[in-house]
C-alpha cells in the first residue's frame, strides 16, 4: 500500500507516493540515495541512523517514511553549504573525532540538534545529547572535544 | 611553506573529509544497476548431521533467482586463516547455531528473506558440547581430528625448583567471557564482474588479499580471475579477518554473472561472526620475600567454539604473554584450545592478551598485598629491561619502555590525589601493566608496498593494508611523505585492491605501522634514490649532493632548488623510464620450539601501564571509572593525535570488558542485549606517549592499536578489589556480581 507524502530533505522538496511500511532510513538511503545515513543496529540502540526531523535528532530506523509527511529532514549530506563545511564537520576533522567513520554521520547530527537548541552546552549536556550514539572506535573523548570546540567558537563570535 | 604531514605531526586523517561529508563508500552504500540481493540460511541446531536440503519450494517463490548449497561450490569447500576446518556452506554437518547452510539470491532483500523460510533442511541432531573441558573428555568429535584444536607449551628453567626457592606462592583460577566486537558497520559486500571479466568483491574486510585466496580456492579458478577491493570499513577489531560475505558473493556471481549485494543485519553479525575466546586461566606465582618473582605456572584452556579461526594464534599469543612484562626465571605454561558447539571464536583486539593480562596483573597485586609492597614497586622490581630474557628465551634488546611507562604513571599517581571514600561511596585505585608482541607469533608475516612517480610527477602509494578506522592510511602516507621529502597532500593513496596493490597481510596484531610502515618507507626510499639518480644525470650534480625537500630537488650544499619532480618525471617519460620503488619487510622472528616454546616470537614489543581510579556505590553495585592515566611505549608516535585516539578507544573498550560485556549464545541476539560503553561511561583520560625507539621500526615506531585496550580492564579490576576488599576472578564484573561481592564481603568472587 502506498501513500502520498510531501517532504523536504536537505532543502529539496519531494512529493511522492511511498509504501506505508517503508522506514525513513530506507527512504533516505534506497530511494533518495542519501547513503551517508547509516544502519547499524536497526532498533534504535546505536544512533548511527540519526537525522534531523524538524530540527530534532531522531533515529530514522524507528520512523516510518510516511510519518515524515510535511516535515523537514536534514541528513549529513545537507550540512555543508556548497564549499563550506558545517562547523561541526570542521571540528570533527580537526580534533581527530573520526576513526572508522560509521558512527560519524549520526554523531554529528545528534550534536547538530543539540547545538541548535543549546549553543553553549557543558560537558554533561553534550554527554546527555550523545548518549544514544554508540562509537566503538574513538572512546568518545575527541568527539566531546569537537562539539565543545564549536560551542566555544560560536561564543566568541 | 614547508609541506605538511611529516612523521610526528598530528595532521588530520586523510580519510576524514569523505567520512564527515557522508560520502565514504561503505559496502552497503554501493549502488549498481540491476543489483540482486542475497540472504543466508543458517543452522538453528548447535550440532547436527544434515540429511537433506530441499530447496524446491523456495526456488519457486516470487522474485527468487537461484538458491545455492554446498553442491554448487566448484572448488574446495574449506576455509580458515590458520587451519582450514570451516565450510563455506555446510555439507553433512552443522557445528553451531549460525552455520551457513544455503544462499538465496532474489530480486529484493524481502523476497530473499521470505524464500529462506521455505528451504527445508532435515537434520539429525548430534550430542552438542558447550564446555571446553567436557569437550576434551568427550567421545563425540566435533571435528575429525579431535576436539583439541591446539596446544602450546612454554618451558623455561625448572619450575619445580623455582617454587621450592619461593617464600610465597599464590594460586588463583581466573576466567573471562565470550565477547562480541560490535564494530559499528555490520558485515557487507557487493560483487560483480568487472570490465576485465574478473569476479570482483567490494567488501568490508581487514585482509583483502586473504579473502582473495579463499575465493580463488573455493571457486577453483585462476587467481587472475578474482579481484577483492576493500570497501571503506566501519571497524573490525579482529572479526573482519575471517571470511564473512566474500565467498558467498563470489560463488553467486560466478554462476549468475550479475551484481549481487549481501548486507548482514546486526542480528546476523552477532549470530554468525567470530567472538572473543573465553579463557580459563590457572595461575601459580612464586615469589621471594624481597618481591622477586622466581616461578610461574600457567594453565590456560580456551573455548574456540565450532571452528579454529584464529584460535591457534590466540593460544600461542596467550602463552607467550602469560608472564606479563616481567622477568621470570622458571616458567611452565600450557595453553590449549578446545572445540565446542558454541559460536566460533577468533581474533579480537589483543588475541588472548587482554585475558591473560587480567590474570597476571591480578596476581601481581595479590603478591604485592601479601608482601606489603607497593603495586608500582613490585612491578618495577620485576619489569623487563634491555637485556632481559623472556619466557621463550628471547633477549630483549632495545625499545623496552615498560619501566618508563610505570614510572611516568607513578609520577601522576603522586600528583593526583586518590578519591576519598565517603559514606555510601567506596573508592579505589589500581594499576596494570602489559606487553604486546607486534605482528604474528613466530611466523613470517611480511608486507609489501609500492611507490611510484608517474610521468606527470604525481606520487602514488600502493598498499594492501586495510584501513579499518585505526588510521593506517594516514600513518603510511606520513611515513612515505617523510621519506620522500614531499607533503601528505601530494600523495595519491591506492589501498586494498588485490588487482593493483601489493599484499600487506592482515590489519591485525597491531602490525601495520611497524610492518607495512617499513615496507612503505623502503619503497619510498628506493623511489627517492631513483629520482635523485635521474636528476643527477641531467643536473650533472652528484647524487650525494642532492635531496628532496618540500617536493623540490635541492642542493644539499646551499639549499637552492635545482629542479622539480615534474621535470625529472618528464625526462624519464621521454627516455621510457619508469620511476617505481618497491618495499618489503618481514619482521625477524623464529619459529617456537613445539615442546618448549623457545624462540623469537616477535621482533619487537609495545609496553604500557594504566592507572585507574574507581568509585563504587555499595548499595547499587554501580562502578564509576573516574580517571585513567595511560602510558604507552609506542616507539615513535607517527601521528600523536592518532595514538591518543587509540588510547581513548582502548580505554572505552576496556571498560566494557571489565564491567559490562558478555556474549551469551542463544541469549544475546542484538545490541539491546549487549551493553557496550556509551559517552557517559568514559572517564577522564590522561594519555602519556613514551617513545623508546625501536631500531627496526619505521622512524622507530612499533604499534598501539591493541596495547591501548589491554591494561584497562585489569587496572579497573585491581581498583575495584581495593575499593571493595575483594578478589574478582571472573570477567565481566557486572552490576549483579559486584552486588554479590558487596553482600558476601571479601573472598574470591565473581
Amino acid at each position: 500500500m502506498k501513500k502520498r507524502i510531501e517532504v523536504t530533505v536537505n532543502s529539496e522538496k519531494y512529493e511522492l507516493a511511498i509504501e506505508t511500511h517503508k522506514l525513513l532510513l530506507e527512504f533516505l538511503r534506497d530511494d533518495l540515495g542519501l547513503t551517508g545515513t547509516k544502519e547499524s543496529c536497526g532498533m534504535g540502540e546505536c544512533g548511527a541512523c540519526t537525522v534531523l526531523l524538524d530540527g530534532k535528532a531522531v533515529n530514522s530506523c524507528l520512523i516510518l517514511a510516511v510519518d515524515a509527511d510535511r516535515k523537514v529532514i536534514t541528513t549529513i549530506e545537507g550540512l555543508a553549504k556548497e564549499q563550506n563545511l558545517d562547523p561541526l564537520q570542521e571540528s570533527f576533522i580537526k580534533m581527530g573525532a573520526i576513526q572508522c567513520g560509521f558512527c560519524t554521520s549520526g554523531m554529528i547530527m545528534s550534536a547538530k540538534a543539540l547545538l541548535n537548541e543549546n549553543p553553549n552546552p557543558d560537558i554533561s549536556e553534550i554527554k546527555k545529547a550523545l548518549a544514544g550514539n554508540i562509537c566503538r572506535c574513538t572512546g568518545y573523548k575527541k568527539i566531546i572535544k569537537a562539539v565543545r570546540m564549536v560551542a566555544d567558537s560560536q561564543k566568541t563570535r | 611553506m614547508p609541506l605538511k604531514g611529516k612523521v610526528g605531526e598530528s595532521i588530520p586523517r586523510v580519510d576524514a573529509m569523505d567520512k564527515v561529508l557522508g560520502k565514504a563508500l561503505f559496502a552497503a552504500d554501493f549502488r549498481m544497476e540491476g543489483l540482486f540481493h542475497m540472504k543466508v540460511l543458517r543452522s538453528d541446531r548447535p550440532h547436527a548431521r544434515i540429511r537433506k536440503i530441499n530447496t524446491e519450494r523456495a526456488a519457486r517463490m516470487e522474485g527468487v533467482v537461484r538458491i545455492f548449497t554446498y553442491k554448487d561450490i566448484p572448488g574446495k569447500n574449506l576455509i580458515g586463516i590458520i587451519n582450514k576446518d570451516q565450510t563455506v556452506l555446510a555439507e553433512e554437518r552443522v557445528r553451531f547455531v549460525g552455520d551457513a547452510v544455503a544462499l538465496v539470491v532474489a530480486h529484493s532483500e524481502r523476497e530473499a528473506e521470505r524464500a529462506l523460510g521455505k528451504i527445508q533442511v532435515e537434520y539429525e541432531d548430534l550430542h552438542p558440547i558447550f564446555d571446553p573441558e567436557k569437550s576434551l573428555d568427550s567421545t563425540t568429535l566435533i571435528h575429525e581430528k579431535g576436539n583439541l584444536l591446539y596446544q602450546r607449551d612454554i618451558v623455561r628453567g625448572d619450575v619445580e625448583k623455582g617454587f621450592s626457592d619461593a617464600d610465597l606462592s599464590i594460586e588463583t583460577i581466573y576466567s573471562t567471557s565470550m565477547l562480541e566486537h560490535t564494530y559499528l558497520e555490520p558485515d557487507a559486500g557487493v560483487a560483480w564482474i568487472d570490465e576485465k571479466g574478473r569476479i570482483t568483491v567490494y567488501a568490508s574486510t581487514q585482509n583483502p588479499h586473504y579473502d582473495h585466496r579463499e575465493i580463488v580456492t573455493s571457486l577453483g579458478i585462476d587467481p587472475s580471475k578474482v579481484r577483492v577491493i576493500q570497501a571503506t570499513t566501519g571497524g573490525g577489531f579482529g572479526s573482519k579477518l575471517d571470511i564473512t560475505v566474500q565467498c558467498f558473493l563470489a560463488l553467486a556471481v560466478y554462476y549468475l554473472r550479475r551484481p549481487i549485494r549481501l548486507v548482514y543485519t546486526r542480528e546476523e553479525a552477532y549470530l554468525a561472526t567470530a567472538k572473543r575466546h573465553p579463557l580459563i586461566m590457572k595461575y601459580k606465582t612464586g615469589v621471594r620475600q624481597d618481591g622477586k618473582i622466581v616461578a610461574m605456572y600457567v594453565d590456560i584452556l580456551g573455548d574456540t567454539g565450532a571452528y579454529g579461526s584464529y584460535g591457534i594464534a590466540v593460544a600461542g599469543r596467550a602463552a607467550v604473554h602469560a608472564t606479563g612484562p616481567y622477568h621470570v626465571p622458571h616458567v611452565k605454561v600450557r595453553a590449549r584450545m578446545a572445540y565446542t558447539n558454541r559460536p566460533f571464536c577468533g581474533a579480537m583486539r589483543g588475541f588472548g592478551v587482554p585475558q591473560v593480562a587480567f590474570a597476571h596483573e591480578s596476581q601481581m597485586d595479590l603478591v604485592a598485598e601479601e608482601l606489603g609492597m607497593d603495586p608500582f614497586d613490585i612491578r618495577l622490581l620485576n619489569a623487563f629491561e634491555p637485556g632481559s630474557e623472556t619466557a621463550t628465551g628471547q633477549i630483549l634488546k632495545d625499545s623496552v619502555g615498560i619501566k618508563d611507562c610505570l614510572q611516568r604513571v607513578q609520577e601522576h599517581s603522586k600528583k593526583i590525589k586518590e578519591e576519598k571514600a565517603s559514606p555510601g561511596r567506596l573508592s579505589g585505585r589500581g594499576i596494570a601493566a602489559m606487553w604486546y608482541g607486534i605482528g604474528n607469533t613466530g611466523m613470517k608475516n611480511p608486507a609489501s608496498a609500492r611507490a611510484e612517480l608517474n610521468h606527470q610527477g604525481m606520487f602514488a602509494l600502493f598498499t594492501g593494508a586495510a584501513e579499518i578506522g585505526q588510521g593506517s592510511d594516514t600513518v603510511l602516507c606520513q611515513i612515505a611523505a617523510s621519506e620522500m621529502g614531499i607533503g601528505v597532500e601530494d600523495i595519491r593513496l591506492i589501498r586494498g585492491d588485490t588487482a593493483i596493490t601489493p599484499d600487506a597481510g592482515a590489519t591485525s596484531a597491531s602490525r601495520q605501522t611497524y610492518i607495512s610502515g617499513n615496507a612503505v618507507r623502503k619503497a619510498a626510499a628506493r623511489l627517492r634514490v631513483m629520482v635523485l639518480e635521474n636528476a643527477s644525470e641531467f643536473l650533472h650534480v652528484p647524487v650525494k649532493e642532492l635531496s628532496i625537500e618540500d617536493a623540490l630537488i635541492k642542493s644539499i650544499r646551499d639549499g637552492k632548488t635545482l629542479t622539480t619532480l615534474e621535470e625529472v618525471a618528464a625526462r624519464c617519460k621521454h627516455e621510457g623510464k619508469k620511476l617505481i620503488g618497491e618495499g618489503f619487510f618481514d619482521p625477524p622472528t623464529s619459529t617456537l620450539n613445539p615442546e618448549t616454546g623457545q624462540g623469537i616470537p616477535y621482533a619487537t614489543y609495545a609496553f604500557a601501564c594504566h592507572m585507574v581510579d574507581v568509585r563504587v556505590d555499595p548499595t547499587t553495585g554501580e562502578v564509576d571509572v573516574l580517571r585513567v592515566v595511560a602510558a604507552h611505549d609506542v616507539g615513535k608516535a607517527i601521528n600523536p593525535t592518532n595514538v591518543v585516539g587509540q588510547i581513548a578507544s582502548g580505554v572505552a573498550m576496556g571498560i566494557g570488558q571489565a564491567l559490562m560485556e558478555e556474549f551469551a549464545p542463544g541469549q544475546t541476539g542484538s545490541m539491546r542485549e549487549y551493553m557496550i560503553p556509551t559517552v557517559k561511561d568514559v572517564p577522564v583520560i590522561i594519555p602519556i606517549i613514551v617513545e623508546s625507539p625501536e631500531h627496526t621500526g619505521p622512524f622507530g615506531a612499533k604499534g598501539v592499536g591493541e596495547p591501548a585496550l589491554i591494561p584497562t580492564a585489569p587496572a579497573i579490576i585491581n581498583a575495584m578489589n581495593r575499593a571493595l576488599g575483594v578478589k574478582i576472578v571472573n570477567l565481566p564484573a557486572k552490576l549483579e556480581r559486584v552486588m554479590k561481592m558487596v553482600l558476601k564481603g571479601s573472598g574470591a568472587v565473581g
